[in-house]
């Protein structure tokens, strides 16, 4: 893969189903490379996007091109560089875990079985158990599995961790950066949990009702946000629209702008802003002019 | 896929292979019995040969003894429909109603030909079930055909190529109602369903008009000889409807019959002597029992058709990512 590559490329792609705009004028690259987080609060188009990003859903508008290719195609090709993790790690429940990898070995063009066996050998998942029967980190660790023994380009989660408790949660996780670690792969998974996004994240694409609100590098963004706090004021606000968000309090105004380096106006403190709070920020933000749902979402 | 697809679909294939076989050996076992009563086969007491008191008494026999399983095989009405039915509406429902679909077609196999292999496999599994059973009932029922020909509800629609296209529109029923409910059993009580309601109006109402029926009218006979043998429509034909007319052709309603009736008790006189002085004749609407073939292959491609259209609309959902 090349480091210039994009993993995941989509130009003003909208999906509409018969209740609405589930996604709309989305238009992204997100790098090959590195783990990709999406964030959104619940409706606001995660799973669709992700659903577009591996071809079970064909957009309504728009292009999206996963690893250079049109996912739409559909070819096996395109498919077994892709893993996929739906939201709730869907399985055949009454296959044994071996059925499951035989599933695999039979459905795919490249199969490493023996790096899933030896994956779920360590995690002591037997491979004779029914997956039905198996708790649900386990089950999320199977899944896993079959989606990593694919050998992916790029690895594609759905909500991986939201049915877990905390300790199958961690332990998910671990087993997920270690196959970052390890192998040349994207990682692109949503989530409506926005703590801990900085230690495993490179890259972050914000969704909100359907819009992408916020998308880029994370150390880049943390840089180009700051924090401003000082007296209390309504005016001003309006420089070249780069206030993210302003809270007043009794005596003071408190700013989020993304404004790069500019330097404070007399007065003025300046801070980092931290990445769930920027993130925060964005999510409260109304996502397009007078969308007074926004409230709604954010409270 | 093979593999795949035994393994998820196993179960339903197993069931019904073991109803089928289990019906089909004891149709075997009493239909061997049955044409045991025939020395030479049920076919040479069909027609005017059926006359002949060996004939009779097998006949009588064949009543007595497994009269009682004729009236039985009503039952097997729903045998394509269940066979149909119960494999195609897991097809999709079952992938959709446990998320795997999102599993399934994210591997390299790509999704039409995910679903064209389970067409073909579950559809090829419903041909050759109904297919077996329907060789199985076509046999047994020779003897009673031979006495009451292939015409009647209780013979065409179980037998021939009829049941084949009943199940493969069950199985295409079923998949698209799966496909669109998102559930099995929805999806298979839907088929349950469409599958009476198509059955009973194409029986009813279709299946007459596959041809024009022929018409026969003669003289009601002076001496009231009843049903004597090489009467048209025979026993074999299927009759659409019966009746008398008046000389010109022209058919009488039952109330003019009635008033006929009456009419020759007042006189005193017999009724066929009444009804033959007067130029009355009898007529008969009816199918000969040689367009057995011809309608079986008009039915069943009507059915296939169905079957083909519902196929479509699954094939087109998919495609179109609409799952």
């Amino acid at each position: 893969m090349t480091a210039a590559g994009f993993a995941l490329r989509t130009d003003g792609v909208g999906k509409r189903y018969r209740k609405g705009w589930a996604l709309r004028d989305c238009t992204l690259a997100l790098p090959a490379g590195g783990v990709i987080a999406l964030v959104g609060p619940n409706g606001a188009g995660k799973t669709t996007l992700l659903r577009l990003a591996v071809g079970l859903l064909a957009p309504s508008t728009g292009t999206v091109e996963v690893l250079g290719h049109d996912v739409t195609a559909s070819t096996p090709h395109t498919l077994s560089r892709i893993g996929f993790l739906a939201q709730d790690h869907p399985l055949y429940k009454r296959f044994t875990v071996a059925e499951m990898l035989r599933f695999g070995r039979a459905c795919n063009l490249r199969f490493d079985q023996g790096l899933a066996e030896r994956r779920l050998a360590k995690l002591g998942i037997p491979l004779d158990r029914r997956t039905g029967t198996l708790s649900g980190g386990q089950q999320a660790q199977v899944a896993l599995a079959l989606a990593l023994a694919k050998r992916p380009d790029l690895l594609v989660l759905d909500e991986p961790v939201a049915s877990l408790d905390p300790l199958a949660r961690h332990e998910f996780m671990q087993v997920l950066m270690g196959a970052v670690a390890e192998g040349d792969v994207t990682v692109l998974f949503s989530s409506h949990v926005v703590h801990e996004l900085e230690r495993v994240c490179d890259h972050l694409v914000v969704l909100n009702q359907g819009r992408v609100t916020l998308t880029g590098d994370i150390d880049t963004l943390l840089a180009e946000h700051r924090v401003l706090v000082g007296p209390r004021t309504s005016t001003d606000l309006d420089r070249a629209g780069t206030v993210v968000e302003a809270v007043h309090s009794d005596r003071h105004t408190t700013l989020l702008v993304r404004d790069g380096a500019i330097p404070a106006a007399p007065g003025w403190q300046t801070q980092p802003v931290a990445l769930e709070d920027l993130v925060l920020a964005y999510l409260r933000r109304p996502s397009e002019p007078g969308a007074a749902v926004a409230a709604e979402v954010a409270s | 896929m093979t593999w795949l697809i035994w393994r998820q679909h196993r179960t339903e294939v197993v069931v019904l292979g073991l109803l089928v076989g289990m019906f089909g050996v004891v149709l075997l076992a009493l239909g061997t019995q049955a044409h045991d009563l025939f020395p030479g086969g049920p076919a040479r007491c069909a027609g005017e040969a059926r006359v002949t008191d060996a004939c009779t008494a097998s006949f009588r026999r064949l009543d007595d003894e497994y009269g009682y399983v004729e009236n039985l095989l009503a039952a097997f009405y729903l045998v394509p429909v269940v066979i149909g039915a119960f494999l195609g509406a897991p097809l999709l429902a079952r992938e959709l109603e446990d998320g795997t679909w999102q599993l399934a077609w994210t591997q390299a196999v790509p999704r039409m030909r995910w679903l064209a292999a389970k067409l073909a496999a579950l559809a090829g599994v419903t041909v050759a079930l109904t297919g077996m059973f329907t060789a199985v009932l076509t046999w047994f029922r020779q003897p009673f055909d031979a006495w009451e020909g292939r015409f009647q509800y209780d013979a065409f629609d179980l037998q021939g190529l009829v049941p084949v296209a009943y199940a493969l529109f069950a199985f295409g029923a079923a998949t698209a109602a799966g496909a669109v409910l998102r559930r099995s059993l929805p999806a298979f009580g839907v088929a349950f369903g469409a599958f009476l309601a198509a059955r009973m109006s194409v029986a009813l109402v279709a299946r007459p008009a596959y041809a024009t029926p022929l018409t026969t009218r003669e003289p009601v006979p002076a001496g009231g000889a009843k049903d004597q043998a090489g009467s048209v429509p025979g026993f074999a034909d299927w009759t659409i409807e019966r009746g008398y007319a008046d000389a010109t052709g022209r058919r009488l309603s039952s109330a003019e019959y009635s008033e006929l009736e009456a009419a020759a008790d007042q006189a005193g006189t017999n009724l066929n002597q009444f009804l033959h002085a007067r130029g009355v004749q009898r007529f008969g609407v009816y199918h000969p029992a040689d367009r057995f073939w011809t309608f079986q292959l008009v039915e069943a491609a009507l059915f296939v058709a169905v079957a083909a259209v519902l196929t479509g609309v699954v094939v087109w959902r998919v495609r179109r990512r609409m799952i």
